[in-house]
């Protein structure tokens, strides 16, 4: 079906993807009204130009800053990542949870950041690169 | 790194998350050496890809998009209370490159999986973790039928340098994915004292 489609066409692909046009970004304010529509069809909610601040790898950590609201169940998803993150979780954890595509969840799991309903984690231990790699060594071979 | 800076922080131990990827033509066996090695069945995540359809050009504003999802799966092997390693097999098609670039962000390593019918199928792999810089290893997956290559010639036919390891594997036993994955963290280990040194 795609057979015509070979070429690989790596840097517009990127472009395209990672980079929503301007147009489509949410005005100031009515970044929740605008999510949904836009996450559901496209995925042009991957990043935003202008923001979110908040930069998420799929391996970021959040965890619930709060319990979900009596009328979360309005926007299912926030209920869904309240309740799973109430656990640190990493934001790949959080989309298998949801179901629901990565670019996605990174924006939702942004903007909840933004508002304060998630916090980032980092490691409690913090490991130099050197140290991390023979303790992956280590549990490896022990395995 | 470890953030202390809020008061809501949970009281249980936050690891590191580490990234292994696991690249390799369609049917190299990636989702099976995931599975074998996970301690959980493999999740499954996707996402959305929008392109512009294939030969058209931007007539006036008015550009047909095509959305595609992509699926990646991913395991998990917890390593004490420290660290979280994840492993990501690649989606196979070309045009899913996008994803490879988030995969490669930060991942400690990268195996490709050698098919050895079809092992030009990793060609683009060994091409794009090189590219990027992402320490990497060969396992030359075994099939029934298939002509038996030595590590040395997959070596020559896949042209990657002496010190890239090239090993033999099963990727649908547990002990042999294992086995692979260490030589990986070896490798990267050797790399960097090497780098260090040098
Ligand atoms: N003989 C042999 N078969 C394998 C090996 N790894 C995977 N397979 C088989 O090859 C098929 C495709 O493997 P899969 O993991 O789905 O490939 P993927 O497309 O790279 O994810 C499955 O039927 C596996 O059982 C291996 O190391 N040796
Ligand atoms: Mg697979």
């Amino acid at each position: 079906m795609n057979a015509e489609r070979q070429q690989p066409q790596e840097e517009s692909t990127v472009a395209l993807t990672r980079r929503a046009p301007a147009e489509l970004a949410p005005p100031e304010g009515e970044e929740e009204r605008f999510l949904r529509p836009f996450a559901v069809d496209a995925g042009v909610n991957t990043s935003r130009p202008d923001g979110p601040v908040e930069q998420l790898d799929m391996l970021s950590r959040v965890v619930a800053a709060r319990t979900p609201g009596r009328y979360e169940w309005l926007r299912p998803e926030r209920e869904t990542i309240l309740n799973h993150a109430e656990r640190a979780s990493t934001v790949v954890e959080l989309t298998a949870e949801l179901g629901l595509p990565l670019g996605q969840v990174r924006a939702i799991a942004a903007e909840m950041l933004a508002e304060g309903s998630l916090q980032r984690c980092g490691p409690t231990r913090s490991l130099g690169h050197s140290d991390l790699l023979h303790a992956v060594l280590v549990g490896l071979r022990s395995l | 790194m470890a953030s202390a800076d809020s008061d809501t922080q949970p009281t249980e131990a936050i690891p590191h998350a580490v990234k292994i990827i696991v690249a390799g033509g369609f049917g190299a066996g990636k989702t099976t050496l995931v599975s074998s090695v996970s301690e959980i069945a493999p999740l499954s995540t996707e996402e959305v890809m929008t392109e512009a359809s294939y030969g058209v050009d931007d007539l006036g504003g008015v550009e047909e998009k095509t959305t595609t999802t992509v699926a990646l799966d991913f395991g998990r092997i917890t390593i004490g209370t420290d660290i979280v390693l994840y492993l990501f097999g690649t989606p196979g098609q070309d045009r899913f490159w996008f994803m490879w670039e988030e995969l490669a962000a930060g991942a400690l390593g990268a195996v490709v999986l050698a098919d050895t019918r079809r092992l030009d199928t990793c060609f683009h792999a060994v091409d794009f973790f090189e590219r990027k810089g992402v320490p990497f290893i060969v396992a030359v997956n075994r099939f029934e039928g298939s002509t038996e290559y030595s590590a040395e010639e997959v070596r020559e036919a896949l042209d990657v340098p002496e010190n890239v390891p090239v090993v033999a594997a099963d990727a649908r036993e547990r002990k042999s994915s294992k086995e692979v994955l260490v030589e990986l963290v070896t490798h990267v280990l050797r790399s960097r004292q090497a780098a260090m040194s040098g």
